[in-house]
C-alpha cells in the first residue's frame, strides 16, 4: 500500500462514522502525521470524542506493549476537572506485597491516542504536567523518567462558552498544540443523514474497522518528512510570520517555533492530500488552524480578519509568481 | 521620561504648525508691506517680532500655561512699554517709536493671537485661515487692475496653508508618531495633495478663464459707468445699442474716438457712457462759465467718391495738434511750436487752460481741448478717481475772444448771451472780403464738388445771400436759413437722430444730404455741419468740417467743470476770419422734442499737487522691504521746467510712502522690477529747503542738492502694453517672446488636451493590450516558462470574462468558480501547474498536454459563456481590469473550520 493509498483508507475509515467533516478529520490525521498535537474547541456533543476514539481504532496495535481495548493502538479518555492530580494523569508508586517493593502504576498518559477533555477546567498544575508530556514526549515522576511512546497523540478539546472556574491555557502553552480547530455543527442533511445511519445500526463504537497498523503510522510520519517544499513557500511563510510580528492589530506575532509548526503541518496536509510537494493552497488552508491560537490580537474584529487578510495577501503574491519566481 | 516625550511632541509640533504659520504670516506681512508702504519698518524685524510672539505663545500654551494671567501679563508689558516711549525726549522720535511701537506690538499680538489658537483650539486653523484670506483681499482691493488671476495667484499660498492645516488637524489631536516611516508617508500625501490642487487651479484657470474675463470686462464697463445710471435697465440696453456704423465714433480695445471719416446716414446711434470732464479755465467778465467746444479733429476735405467728411494729410498751414498723450511720460509735458507759429487770427486771441480726465471708455490717445491747442501735459488722476478716470491732462490752447459755445445752441437763453452774440458779429463785420489770404490756403478751404445736387447746394446758398454782404452776414444768412420758420411759426428744420428712411438704407450718402436741404428738413449735427460747410464754401467762405463734443454748462455747482458724454459728441463747422482765425459756427437746430433729463454732472476729479521734481528714470536695484530703490535718470521736471543732465545719475529713493501705477492704474510695489523705466515724483512740499535756480544756471550743481535719498510720492511704472504693438517689428525681442509664449500657450493647451484624450484612450483600450501582450508573450514561451504564460492569460481571460477570484487561492478559484460555469478543465491545469512550480519535479509530456489543451480550449470556453461580442466589450470594463491588478480583498467573515 502507498502512503496515499494508506491516508485514503484512513480518511474513508473515519468519514464513516464522523459525517460531514472531511476537513476537521484532515486536520487531525494532519497534526497525527505531523507528530503534533491537536486543540478542539468546540460545545460538547460536537463529535470530539468519538473522533479520536474513531482515529484510535482505525490504527490497529502491532509490536507495542500498551493494551489496547479493541485492537487498536491504545486509547485513553480523561475527563478534567478542578480537583484532578498530576498523579492522576501520571500515575504513582503503589506498594506490591508479592515484590515487597513500591512498583510504578501507570497513569492514563501511557497511551497512544490521549483524549484529553475540558482541559482548561484542570488546574495549571496538571495542565502542565499534560504539556511537558506533549512536548518532550516523556513522563518524570519522582527521579524516574518513562519515556512515552513515540506515537504520543493528545486531542484536547476545551468548551469555549463555560468560562466560570476554568483555567484558560496560557499562550505559552497554546503554543504546544500544532492547531487548534473548531469541529461546529454539521450541515441538517448530514445531521439527518447520521441520525438514520444510527436507527439503523445503533452505536457504531463497535462497527469500526482497523484499516492501519501503528507501523503504518509511523511510516506516514516518516514520509510526511520528506515531502517537497519549495524554496519561495518557505519565504513566503517567514514573509507571513514576519508580517503577523509587525501588524498594528497583533500584540503578540507567531514565534519562531510557530513557523516550523506550521512547516511541519504543510508537509503532513499536503500528503494528507495526496501530494508529495506542498502548494500554495495549503498555506491558506492551514494558516487559520496551525497559526492563529499563537497570535495575541488587540480586539475581536482583528482577531476574526486580520490573519485571513494577511494569509490571503500572501497567497496571492505567491499566486502571482511564475514558475521560474519571477514575480 | 514624559517630559522628555514630551517635549519631542511639541517639537514636532513646531515643525509641522508654527513653521508653516510662520512661514504664512511673514508672507503676508511681507505682501502687506508692498501695499501698506506706512509699515515704514523693515520686513525682518516686522517678521521677527510676529515669530517671537507666535512662538513663545504656542510654547507656553503647549504647556498649558493659563491664558488669563498671562494676557493680564502681555498687557503690562504693553502698558509699560507705552508709558516709557512716552517719556522719551524729542519729538520727532517720540512720533517715530511710538509709531514703532504700536507695530511692533501689533505684530506680536497677532502672533501670539495665533499661537494661542493654534495650541488650544483644534479647528483655529479655520479663524486663521480667515484673518489671512481677509487680510489677502484687503490687499488686493488696493490694487486698481484687479483681475481674477491676480487674487487667485496672491490666494494660493494661503489656500495651500489651508488645505495643509485641514489635512494635518486630524493628526495633531493625539501623539503624532514619530518615525521616518511616518513622515515619508506625510510627506507624500502632502506632495499629492498639492499636486491634486495645483492641477485644479490650472484646470480651473484653464476653464474660466473666459467666462473670468468676460465678468472682468462687464465689471470694469460697470465701474466706468458709474452707479449713478438712473433706469439701469434702459441704460444699458441703450448703451449696448451703440453701433459703430451709425454713430459718430468708432471703438477699438482703446476706447472710443470719433471718427475720421464722416458722412451722413439714414439714423445716429448714441451712446450714454461718460467720455470725459474737463475743467475750461475761460469765463466771462461777470464770472460766469464761458463754455467752449472740444475739438477733436478737423475733417478739411470732402470725399465726392465717398461722400464723406474726411481728414486730410495735405492741409496747408496745419493748425492740428498732433501728439499721443497715452505715450507722453507723466507730468512731462509737449508743446507744438509750429502751431503757435501758424496759429491764425492774432486778434482777440487769449490762452485757455484746461484740464482733461479721460474716462477708461474714451480713446486714451484723443488730445481734447478748446480749439487751438498747442501744448499738453500729462498729470496723474487722483486715487478715488481712477476707476472713473483712467488718465488726465492739461491742455493751452488760442483761443480768439469771440468764440464760444453759444452760437446757434440755446441763442435766446439769455439778454447777455444774445449781447454777447450781437458783439461778436458787430466785430466780425471788419473783415470785408479774403483778399489777403493766402491763395492756396483760400482755394483749399473753399474747395467742393461740382455737378448734380452740389450745384443745387450752391445754387440755394447764392439764393440766401447776395454776392457783396460781407462774409459774416452770409454766414448769418445760412444760419438764418436753418432758422427759418413756416407761416404757423414753426421751424422748418428739426433735429433728428433718424432722418433717414429705414427701408432703404442703401441711399447714397449726398442724396441724403440734398433731402435734407430740400424735402425732409430733418437731420442731425452731421446733416447741418455738412450742409453748412457746402453752402458756406460755394458763398466763397474758408470753412472746415470739425468733430468734437459740444459743452452743455448744466450745473453751476462746479463753475468750469464740464461733463462730456458721448451723446455730446458733435460735429460742425468752423469759418475763417482773417486775423481772427477760425470761428466755431454751430448751424445745427437744437433737439426741442429731446426728452433724456440732462446727465448728471459728477464730482470733478481733485487737482494733482505739483510735483518739485519728475525724473525720467530706470529702475536700477530695489530694496522693496527696506523701501529703498536706486533709479538712473538723465531727464527730469525741476519746478517744472524741463533739464537734461550731461551724465546720467543714479540716486536712492525713499518709497516708503509713495504711490505706485503701473500704466496709470494703481498697483503695489511688488510689481516693480528692476529695470523698468519709472517716472519719480515728488511733490513740492518735501523741496521747502532747495534753492530755487537762477534763470540760466547750469542744473548739475543743483541736482547735487537734492536731498538724499530723494522721497517719492508717485512712481509711475511705463511698461509697453504687448496687444498694441506689432510683432513684426524688429529689436523687440521681448515683445517677439512675449508673442511666442502666448503661442505656446495656446499650443500647450491643445496639446494638453490632445495629450488627455490619447491618455483616455489608451486607458480604454488597455485592457485589450494587456491581452494582446499577454498571448503574445504566450506564443512565444516554451517549457515551464510556457505554462507560466498560460496560467496568467487564462487568469487574466477568466477574470475580465466576469469570473472574478476575490480571496481564493488560484485552485479554489478554479474548482468553485472556473470548471463548474465554463469546464474548460481549468482546475486539473492548475493542479499541473501547482506541480511544475512547487513540487521541483520536471515537465512530463502529459504535462505539456494538459497546458496546451487549456491554451488551445481556453478561449472557445470563454466565448461559449460570453458570446464574441461579450468577450470583447468584457474587455472595455475599466474597472474589473483595475480590479486584476488590485490585491484581492479578503472576505470579512471569519473562516468557518477553524476559530
Amino acid at each position: 500500500m502507498t502512503a496515499a493509498s494508506k491516508l485514503l483508507a484512513l480518511t474513508s475509515n473515519i468519514e464513516r462514522i464522523i459525517r460531514g467533516k472531511p476537513q476537521e478529520i484532515k486536520y487531525v490525521i494532519t497534526a497525527l502525521i505531523a507528530r503534533g498535537h491537536i486543540l478542539l474547541e468546540d460545545n460538547p456533543g460536537a463529535g470530539k470524542t468519538v473522533l479520536a476514539k474513531t482515529l484510535a481504532q482505525s490504527i490497529s496495535e502491532a509490536a507495542t506493549d500498551f493494551h489496547a481495548p479493541s485492537g487498536g493502538v491504545s486509547f485513553k479518555r480523561v475527563q478534567f476537572t478542578p480537583d484532578l492530580l498530576p498523579m492522576d494523569l501520571i500515575g504513582s508508586y503503589i506498594f506490591d506485597e508479592s515484590k515487597k517493593d513500591f512498583v510504578f502504576k501507570r497513569g492514563p498518559l501511557f497511551t497512544h491516542v490521549l483524549l484529553a477533555d475540558e482541559i482548561n477546567r484542570a488546574s495549571p498544575k496538571v495542565q502542565s504536567a499534560l504539556l511537558e508530556c506533549m512536548a518532550e514526549n516523556q513522563i518524570s515522576s519522582g527521579d524516574t523518567t518513562f519515556e512515552l511512546d513515540p506515537f504520543f497523540f493528545t486531542i484536547a478539546t476545551q468548551n469555549p462558552i463555560e468560562m466560570e472556574g476554568t483555567y484558560p491555557l496560557p499562550a505559552a502553552q497554546l503554543d504546544r498544540f500544532f492547531m487548534k480547530i473548531s469541529m461546529g455543527y454539521v450541515t441538517e442533511e448530514v445531521e439527518f443523514d447520521i441520525y438514520t445511519n444510527y436507527l439503523e445500526i445503533g452505536d457504531s463504537k463497535h462497527t469500526v474497522k482497523q484499516v492501519l497498523a501503528y507501523q503504518d503510522i509511523i511510516n506516514l510520519q516518516k514520509e510526511a518528512e520528506k515531502v517537497h517544499i519549495h524554496q519561495e513557500l518557505v519565504r513566503g511563510i517567514v514573509r507571513l510570520v514576519q508580517s503577523t510580528r509587525h501588524h498594528p492589530e497583533i500584540a503578540l506575532g507567531c514565534s519562531t517555533r510557530g513557523g516550523i509548526t506550521f512547516i511541519k503541518c504543510l508537509k503532513a496536509w499536503a500528503l494528507v492530500n495526496q501530494r508529495d510537494f506542498v502548494i500554495e493552497d495549503d498555506i491558506k488552508a492551514l494558516a487559520q488552524p496551525v497559526l492563529h491560537h499563537r497570535l495575541i490580537f488587540r480586539n475581536r474584529e482583528a482577531a476574526q480578519t486580520v490573519l485571513g487578510k494577511l494569509t490571503d495577501a500572501e497567497v496571492n503574491r505567491l499566486a502571482k509568481m511564475g514558475i521560474n519566481n519571477k514575480a | 521620561m514624559e517630559r522628555k516625550e514630551k517635549f519631542e511632541q511639541l517639537v514636532v509640533r513646531w515643525i509641522l504648525v508654527v513653521l508653516p504659520t510662520l512661514l504664512i504670516g511673514v508672507y503676508t506681512i511681507r505682501a502687506l508691506n508692498f501695499s501698506y508702504t506706512a509699515l515704514t519698518t523693515s520686513l525682518i524685524s516686522q517678521s521677527l517680532w510676529f515669530s517671537l510672539g507666535l512662538f513663545v505663545a504656542y510654547t507656553l500654551y503647549y504647556y498649558r500655561a493659563r491664558w488669563i494671567v498671562t494676557l493680564v501679563l502681555l498687557w503690562v508689558a504693553y502698558a509699560l512699554g507705552e508709558r516709557i516711549i512716552s517719556r522719551l525726549p524729542g519729538e520727532f522720535d517720540v512720533f517715530y517709536t511710538t509709531a514703532r511701537f504700536q507695530l511692533y506690538s501689533t505684530l506680536f499680538l497677532f502672533g501670539w493671537g495665533f499661537g494661542l489658537l493654534l495650541a488650544k483650539i483644534r479647528w483655529s486653523y479655520i479663524l486663521i485661515f480667515g484673518v489671512l484670506v481677509v487680510a489677502t483681499l484687503v490687499i488686493a482691493a488696493d490694487t486698481i487692475d484687479l483681475s481674477i488671476e491676480y487674487l487667485l495667484v496672491n490666494l494660493f499660498p494661503v489656500l495651500i496653508y489651508g488645505l495643509y492645516m485641514y489635512f494635518l488637524s486630524p493628526l495633531l489631536r493625539d501623539r503624532i508618531e514619530i518615525s521616518w516611516k511616518q513622515s515619508g508617508r506625510l510627506v507624500l500625501r502632502l506632495a499629492g495633495f498639492l499636486l491634486v490642487i495645483l492641477l485644479a487651479f490650472v484646470i480651473t484657470d484653464r476653464l474660466l478663464r473666459g467666462t473670468v474675463k468676460a465678468v472682468e470686462k462687464e465689471l470694469a464697463a460697470r465701474g466706468a459707468k458709474g452707479d449713478k445710471e438712473g433706469k439701469g435697465g434702459e441704460g444699458q440696453d441703450k448703451k449696448d445699442d451703440y453701433d459703430d456704423r451709425y454713430g459718430l465714433m468708432d471703438h477699438d480695445d482703446d476706447g472710443f474716438r470719433l471718427k475720421d471719416t464722416m458722412k451722413v446716414n439714414t439714423r445716429m446711434s448714441q451712446s450714454d457712457r461718460l467720455m470725459f470732464c474737463a475743467k475750461l479755465d475761460n469765463y466771462f467778465d461777470n464770472g460766469d462759465p464761458q463754455p467752449l467746444y472740444f475739438v477733436y479733429h478737423y475733417l478739411t476735405r470732402y470725399d465726392p467718391v465717398k461722400e464723406s467728411f474726411t481728414r486730410d494729410v495735405n492741409v496747408p498751414s496745419s493748425d492740428e495738434f498732433e501728439v499721443d498723450p497715452a505715450e507722453l511720460p507723466m507730468y512731462y509735458s509737449y508743446m507744438d511750436t509750429s502751431i503757435i507759429r501758424k496759429a491764425k487770427g492774432p486778434r482777440l486771441r487769449k490762452i485757455v487752460n484746461a484740464q482733461v480726465y479721460l474716462s477708461a471708455d474714451a480713446w486714451k490717445h484723443a488730445v481734447l481741448g478748446p480749439a487751438n491747442v498747442f501744448s499738453i501735459q500729462t498729470i496723474p488722476v487722483e486715487k478715488d478717481f481712477q476707476k472713473q478716470f483712467l488718465s488726465a491732462y492739461r491742455t493751452q490752447s488760442y483761443v480768439s475772444e469771440l468764440n464760444n459755445a453759444y452760437f446757434v445752441y440755446n441763442v435766446s437763453a439769455s439778454p447777455m448771451l444774445e449781447g454777447f452774440q450781437e458783439q461778436r458779429h458787430e466785430e466780425l463785420r471788419e473783415v470785408i472780403d479774403y483778399r489777403g489770404v493766402d491763395p492756396a490756403f483760400y482755394e483749399y478751404y473753399t474747395r467742393q464738388p461740382t455737378g448734380g445736387i452740389y450745384d443745387s447746394i450752391s445754387k440755394l446758398a447764392h439764393s440766401l445771400a447776395p454776392k457783396h454782404v460781407k462774409p459774416i452776414d452770409k454766414v448769418l444768412a445760412v444760419r438764418d436759413f436753418f432758422l427759418r420758420r413756416n407761416e404757423n411759426g414753426k421751424r422748418i428744420f428739426r433735429y433728428t437722430l433718424k432722418p433717414g428712411r429705414m427701408d432703404d438704407p442703401n441711399i447714397p450718402s449726398s442724396k441724403m444730404l440734398y433731402d435734407f436741404l430740400f424735402k425732409t428738413h430733418a437731420g442731425y449735427c452731421t446733416y447741418y455741419a455738412g450742409a453748412s460747410l457746402f453752402m458756406l464754401r460755394a458763398l466763397g467762405i474758408p470753412a472746415r468740417f470739425t468733430t468734437g463734443f459740444a459743452t452743455v454748462n448744466r450745473s453751476d455747482k462746479n463753475k468750469g467743470w464740464y461733463w462730456f458724454y458721448a451723446s455730446q459728441a458733435h460735429a460742425w463747422t468752423q469759418v475763417y476770419f482773417p486775423e481772427y482765425g477760425w470761428l466755431d459756427f454751430d448751424m445745427t437746430i437744437g433737439n426741442e422734442d429731446q426728452q433724456s433729463a440732462p446727465k448728471p454732472d459728477g464730482t470733478p476729479p481733485l487737482p494733482p499737487p505739483d510735483p518739485w521734481l519728475v525724473l525720467d528714470a530706470k529702475a536700477e536695484s530695489l530694496d522693496l522691504p527696506a523701501k529703498r530703490i536706486t533709479v538712473s535718470f538723465q531727464s527730469l521736471l525741476y519746478l517744472e521746467k524741463p533739464y537734461l543732465l550731461k551724465n546720467p545719475l543714479t540716486r536712492p529713493i525713499d518709497v516708503s510712502m509713495c504711490r505706485v501705477l503701473l500704466n496709470k492704474k494703481d498697483t503695489t510695489l511688488a510689481v516693480l522690477q528692476p529695470g523698468d523705466s519709472i517716472i519719480v515724483v515728488s511733490y513740492k512740499d518735501e523741496a521747502r529747503e532747495i534753492p530755487v535756480l537762477r534763470k540760466g544756471a547750469p542744473i548739475d550743481p543743483q541736482v547735487a542738492a537734492f536731498p538724499s535719498p530723494i522721497i517719492a510720492d508717485e512712481i509711475h511704472i511705463r511698461r509697453p502694453e504687448e496687444k498694441k504693438k506689432e510683432p513684426e517689428k524688429e529689436g523687440n525681442s521681448l515683445l517677439d517672446e512675449e508673442k511666442k509664449k502666448k503661442i505656446t500657450f495656446e499650443e500647450i493647451a491643445w496639446m494638453v488636451a490632445k495629450g488627455l484624450a490619447g491618455i483616455a484612450v489608451l486607458l480604454l483600450l488597455a485592457p485589450l493590450l494587456y491581452l494582446v501582450y499577454r498571448i503574445i508573450r504566450q506564443a512565444l514561451a516554451r517549457g515551464t516558462s510556457r505554462a507560466d504564460e498560460v496560467y496568467r492569460s487564462a487568469l487574466y481571460r477568466l477574470h475580465m470574462a466576469g469570473l472574478e477570484r476575490e480571496s481564493e487561492t488560484p485552485l479554489e478559484y478554479a474548482r468553485r468558480m472556473v470548471d463548474p460555469q465554463l469546464q474548460a478543465g481549468f482546475e486539473s491545469f492548475m493542479l499541473t501547474y501547482l506541480r511544475l512550480k512547487y513540487s521541483g519535479q520536471p515537465m512530463r509530456p502529459e504535462d505539456r498536454e494538459i497546458v496546451d489543451r487549456l491554451a488551445n480550449t481556453l478561449g472557445s470556453s470563454i466565448r461559449r459563456k460570453t458570446g464574441i461580442a461579450g468577450g470583447i466589450l468584457n474587455y472595455f470594463n475599466l474597472l474589473r481590469a483595475l480590479r486584476y491588478f488590485q490585491q484581492p480583498i479578503s472576505s470579512p467573515e471569519p473562516e468557518t473550520h477553524a476559530l
